[in-house]
């Protein structure tokens, strides 16, 4: 380790393993709000991913699918096959819980497939262009400046077409899924970019920075080994408060008819078949969903809040 | 319990539309010209059929009665029809209408840059005999000719050329597109497309008034949702449509009515009986579903009444042709391939498909209503019987071109028989392609029957009513055996209105102001 | 700072061409207008002979430089759907896009001030913490449901508020129409402005709470505390006015995006504007209209950009290209 002590109080934050001996936990575990987000976000994301377990049915599987079950109200036996549902079924008979937690799956591996595709480009572009400066920086930035006025939900749409025309018809359903990381990744990692470029200038000039090439360090190694780490906290809550952003925008996309197909739905896809029968009295179909939504997108934002809180000495 | 209380403290603050007369309703789709000869489709046709009228129309119950004719009989033996003008109708612009306009009229929309010059294919000339009598002879004697011209609207002439609107034109629009001179019972007097749309009556019409509407607008509303509020709200005074599943909800209200009925159009599955192989399998290089007997068990996996019971929410009738029951020439008395997986499955074993196969299915999400769930409810039956079905939904934009490129293994198709005939699916869904012909210009899969190709110009000339319906019954029964498509159901008609409201629904889905009332 | 002014022009240029090259590709792939064009009993001859006339069947690089060549005489072409020049359409539909846009930045500004002054100097208060938690709900449902809510709530349940559209307008000049004028008009803008806005109101009422935050920590403020001052003369005299300068930016860059979000709102309240022009024009392929739209909204966004960056340089020369928002 090559690190010079550092003099600035958000970049000596930089490290996880000094985070954890800093007031870093102290906060958190005086911070309610912090704890109980966590905690829901810990149980959402386990019940995403162990959904093929902890689901009563595959909706995915349609052979497993009754229609006769379509519509029935929660925790109130099916009029026709006498079974029942807890949280009811929706118009294809599906189990509402389990599309919630299949659909909460896609969301998820959307909103964080495109935070890590936007920071992985962002901190890339980020540190190339504060390292080398010059022409390099000019072309990133001034993408990067278009970009930020160019708005996401446009963004996206334009990508998913254009994706639409470029993909062999059997793979479409599929694709919706790549497309939507891909539009939703793209349309945000200049945030990530603008704020490791400013670190990235902060740092190159200092002299550890300065020693390292002397001793014919290769850039790429300095600027992942020694600027990186200094970039990390606000890189992270960026990453935070993006995510709960790419999990609303794919609902949003959804919407629009760009989102994730009825046959492999997400959260938002949920809620765009759901709220068709709001006004018909099947409120289940879309309360639940939503609610799943709220509580995911929320608890990572509060989270993402008290992180930035947390991270940022200034505001203490 | 629970739901009754929401219902009654729904129906309370319900307000009721405030001023009676003034009419305003909402519809998914905004037409998307006034010229009556620039689009044959049903909401151009629909709106422009209470503006325009032609020599016939259609009445309450479908039936063809005078308009701008008064009579009409047949010439000599089956040359043709002549038409006995109305006199002392007047344009809503003053100009009188005579067989000139007629003769224009005819010009006009049978020219090759309009949209309705289909249905003159059968005729040959066109004469004007008199002031108020017109010859219209065919080429081929053509029983049915006065019924499939009911939305032929006839326009001034003088008007047309004095603002260069001789021809409809599509791609740029010209005066006609968006101005209107009709005889009919409406006149539009503001229209902003995709906005709204506002018609008076026309105090010089030739008919008995039955309304008493003193204005009315009609606003597009495309989210479902968004509509059936503004009808609960009050805002409008009539929908079309409204959403299937809330169907049973409006019901409970007692400010608003449902009006249901049934439409013309078939849901059903089409197959691609010419291809070679199928195109998003992955085991199988040959095509199955050229085999009749894998057809038939998919007709047989296939349970209707489920789909009509939850989907459909019981409104919606199943079918087992390509016409539904309301239209002349419906065969009567033929079977129907029972829900019966068991027997599906014996079929596939019989045909060497024991194990099953994958395919895929395409679909339209905003064609038909609920598509989408049906075809995902179709997927589910057919993996019950052990075939996979790989659904592909999309905006029908994308769909048709898709089905032009035989981009399918399966697919969703809708028809609803322009002429109210039996003859017009033949002509469109059955007929083997041929472009010279103008055939089976919608046979997507490439059926193909030398019997019913020697049938449908017999069917389509024969004057005796018994005996046409008899080659439609064999032509009806040739594709029930042959399972050549999958009809499933008569799509519903679900209208909306304030309960004050007095109208009249006909299977076309045209919705006639003039028989509207507000009480 | 000619050339500076120059070179940047000179590359919002290509920014556009780039952006319509983008969004006319996508048109390809968008669907086929010819059969929302075409009715039923359409012959495959119909077909081929319209798509000639449209053009569709030339090759996509003639397409596109007569698209530009047209684009740069200020012709964008009739629109399919309704047989009209594009350039009309949109003049008379921008009026509605533009009312709401305004109508819900200005409540935006105005709650996401006042309550992000009020949760940074109570910012251990029990309501500033609820403020703060609620104001988090609108960023976490998606735009559309909570339209689809208060329709559901104040149109169909309550019956305070009209359910969609722009209620009765007033026609000022030859372009303009307006709803500021009619009752009707004023009670229609009420939903889907706090729908659009809602999402702007609470990133200035964050922004405008962690800059007072900053802002008050400083010395300067302290002094001033020293000597005595009055809270509200401190909170608002010196804090909230030296928190403006990045507020302003930040309302500028999110023009763009109320504009752009415009699109959902004017979907779900069938709001007569720019936005629903342009979902209608999807669903039907209105090639020029989606082209029109796409190529005024990267205009608009181009010129706020090169407007910001000049205003930048004139503020402070050392800025240059390297402006970091990031906030």
């Amino acid at each position: 380790m090559t690190d010079t002590p550092l003099s600035q109080p958000e970049a000596a934050k930089g490290r996880w393993a000094r985070l954890k001996e800093s007031d870093f936990f102290f906060d958190f575990t005086h911070s309610p709000v912090a704890m109980v987000s966590f905690v829901v976000v810990c149980i959402l994301v386990f019940s995403a991913v162990f959904a093929p377990w902890i689901a009563p049915t595959n909706p995915f599987n349609p052979a497993s699918l009754n229609l006769m079950n379509g519509f029935t109200p929660p925790s109130t036996p099916n009029a026709f096959t006498g079974e029942t549902f807890m949280l009811g079924t929706d118009d294809q008979g599906r189990d509402v819980f389990s599309t919630i937690l299949y659909g909460m799956r896609i969301s998820l591996f959307v909103g964080v497939s495109a935070v890590l595709f936007a920071m992985v480009l962002g901190i890339i572009l980020g540190l190339v262009s504060g390292y080398f400066g010059g022409w390099t920086e000019t072309i990133i930035m001034r993408i990067a400046d278009v970009q930020l006025t160019f708005p996401s939900i446009l963004v996206a749409m334009l990508i998913f077409g254009v994706a639409k025309g470029f993909t062999p018809v059997e793979y479409r359903d599929q694709m919706a899924i790549w497309v939507l990381i891909l539009a939703i990744g793209l349309s945000d990692w200049v945030q990530f970019a603008r704020v490791v470029r400013g670190a990235t200038i902060v740092e190159k000039n200092k002299d550890y920075v300065a020693a390292a090439r002397l001793i014919g360090r290769k850039p790429w190694a300095i600027m992942i080994r020694h600027i990186l780490p200094n970039a990390m906290s606000p890189v992270l809550v960026i990453a935070t408060i993006s995510l709960a952003l790419a999990i609303i925008a794919e609902a949003t996309l959804s919407f629009l008819g760009v989102g994730a197909p009825p046959t492999q739905p997400s959260l938002g896809t949920l809620i765009r078949v759901g709220q068709g029968f709001l006004f018909s009295g099947e409120w289940w179909i879309l309360f639940f969903p939503a609610c799943t939504l709220l509580a995911l997108a929320l608890a990572v934002n509060l989270l993402g809040d008290w992180l930035r809180d947390a991270l940022n000495p200034r505001l203490r | 319990m629970q739901r009754l209380t929401y219902a009654a403290a729904l129906s309370a603050v319900i307000a009721l539309p405030a001023t009676a007369e003034e009419f305003t309703w909402a519809e998914t789709t905004d037409p998307q010209t006034m010229d009556p000869h620039a689009v044959n489709s049903a909401p151009v046709l629909g709106f422009l059929n209470n503006v325009y009228e032609g020599l016939v129309r259609r009445g309450k119950d479908m039936s063809v009665e005078p308009a701008l004719a008064t009579s009409w009989e047949p010439i000599g033996d089956g040359e043709g029809w002549r038409f006995f003008l109305r006199e002392g109708v007047t344009f809503q612009d003053g100009a009188a209408f005579n067989a000139d306009d007629v003769i224009f009229s005819y010009q006009r929309a049978s020219d090759e840059v309009s949209d309705t010059r289909s249905w003159f294919a059968p005729v040959s000339e066109v004469i004007k005999v008199d002031d108020f009598t017109v010859d219209i002879l065919t080429s081929a004697p053509n029983p049915i000719f006065p019924s499939s011209i009911a939305n032929w609207m006839i326009m001034d002439s003088d008007w047309a050329a004095a603002n260069g609107a001789e021809l409809p034109d599509k791609e740029n629009g010209n005066y006609a597109t968006l101005n209107t001179n009709g005889t009919g019972a409406f006149q539009v007097t503001d229209r902003q497309p995709g906005l709204s749309t506002t018609l008076v009556p026309y105090n010089g019409w030739w008919g008995e008034v039955e309304h008493n509407i003193t204005s009315a607008t009609l606003t597009p509303i495309q989210n479902p949702a968004t509509a059936l509020a503004a009808l609960l709200s009050g805002d409008v005074d009539f929908i079309n449509p409204v959403p299937i599943q809330d169907v049973a909800r409006l019901q409970q209200s007692a400010d608003v009515q449902v009006i249901q009925g049934i439409e013309a159009r078939i849901i059903m599955l089409g197959f691609p009986h010419e291809a070679d192989g199928l195109k998003y399998s992955a085991e199988t290089e040959a095509n199955p579903f050229s085999d009749v007997r894998v057809r038939q068990a998919i007709s047989h996996a296939i349970n209707v009444p489920a789909i009509l019971q939850t989907i459909m929410r019981g409104n919606a009738e199943p079918a087992n042709q390509l016409v539904s029951a309301a239209m002349n020439g419906y065969t009567e008395g033929l079977g129907s391939y029972e829900f019966d997986p068991e027997k599906s499955k014996a079929l596939l074993a019989e045909a060497g498909y024991a194990d099953g196969f994958s395919f895929g299915l395409k679909c339209p999400n905003d064609r038909y209503l609920n598509d989408e769930s049906v075809c995902q409810a179709i997927t589910g039956m057919l993996a019950q019987v052990g075939i996979t079905a790989t659904l592909d939904a999309m905006p029908v934009q994308n769909y048709w071109p898709e089905l032009r490129e035989d981009n399918f293994d399966m697919y969703l198709l809708g028809w609803s028989p322009g002429t109210f005939d039996a003859e017009h699916p033949i002509r469109f869904l059955a007929a083997t392609p041929n472009e010279e012909l103008k055939l089976g210009s919608w046979n997507f899969g490439g059926y193909s029957n030398a019997r019913v190709d020697e049938l449908l110009p017999l069917i389509q000339s024969t004057i005796d009513e018994g005996e046409r319906q008899a080659m439609l019954d064999e032509v009806a029964n040739i594709l029930y055996e042959e399972a050549a498509y999958v009809p499933m159901y008569v799509q519903p008609l679900v209208w909306g209105a304030g309960s004050n409201i007095d109208l009249t629904q006909r299977p076309d889905n045209f919705f006639i102001l003039r028989w509207v009332t507000v009480n | 700072m000619l050339s500076f002014i120059i070179r940047r022009m000179g590359q919002s240029v290509l920014v556009l061409l780039i952006t319509g090259l983008v969004a006319f590709s996508m048109f390809r792939f968008v669907g086929d207008p010819i059969d929302n064009m075409l009715g039923q009993e359409r012959t495959m001859e119909d077909i081929e002979r319209l798509r000639g006339q449209l053009g569709l069947d030339q090759p996509f690089p003639v397409q596109y430089f007569r698209f530009l060549e047209n684009a740069a005489q200020g012709n964008f072409g009739v629109s399919y759907r309704q047989g009209r020049p594009v350039a009309e359409i949109l003049l008379e539909r921008a009026p509605a896009t533009l009312e709401l846009a305004i109508v819900s930045a200005f409540l935006a500004v105005l709650f996401g001030i006042a309550l992000g002054v009020y949760t940074a100097i109570r910012r251990d208060g029990v309501m500033a913490n609820i403020i703060m938690a609620v104001s988090l709900i609108g960023v976490s449902l998606p735009t559309f449901l909570i339209g689809i809510l208060l329709i559901y709530l104040f149109s169909v349940e309550l019956g305070w508020l009209p359910s969609f559209g722009r209620g009765e307008v007033t026609r000022i000049g030859e372009f303009w129409t307006t709803g500021f004028l009619t009752e009707t008009g004023l009670k229609a803008l009420i939903l889907p402005s706090i729908t659009l806005g809602l999402y702007q109101m609470t990133l200035i009422m964050r922004l405008v709470r962690s800059e007072m935050l900053e802002v008050l920590r400083q010395d300067y403020i302290r002094f001033a505390r020293a000597r005595g001052l009055k809270d509200r003369v401190i909170n608002f005299r010196h804090a909230l006015k030296n928190t403006m300068v990045p507020v302003v930016t930040v309302i500028g860059l999110q023009l763009g995006a109320i504009i752009a979000f415009a699109i959902i709102t004017e979907t779900v309240f069938q709001w007569p504007g720019v936005g629903l022009l342009f979902i209608n024009a999807i669903q039907f392929v209105d090639i020029p209209v989606m082209a029109a739209y796409l190529m005024l909204i990267s205009v608009m966004f181009v010129a706020i950009n090169l407007i910001v960056d000049i205003l930048y340089v004139f503020i402070d020369p050392r800025l240059r290209a390297d402006r970091t928002g990031g906030h």
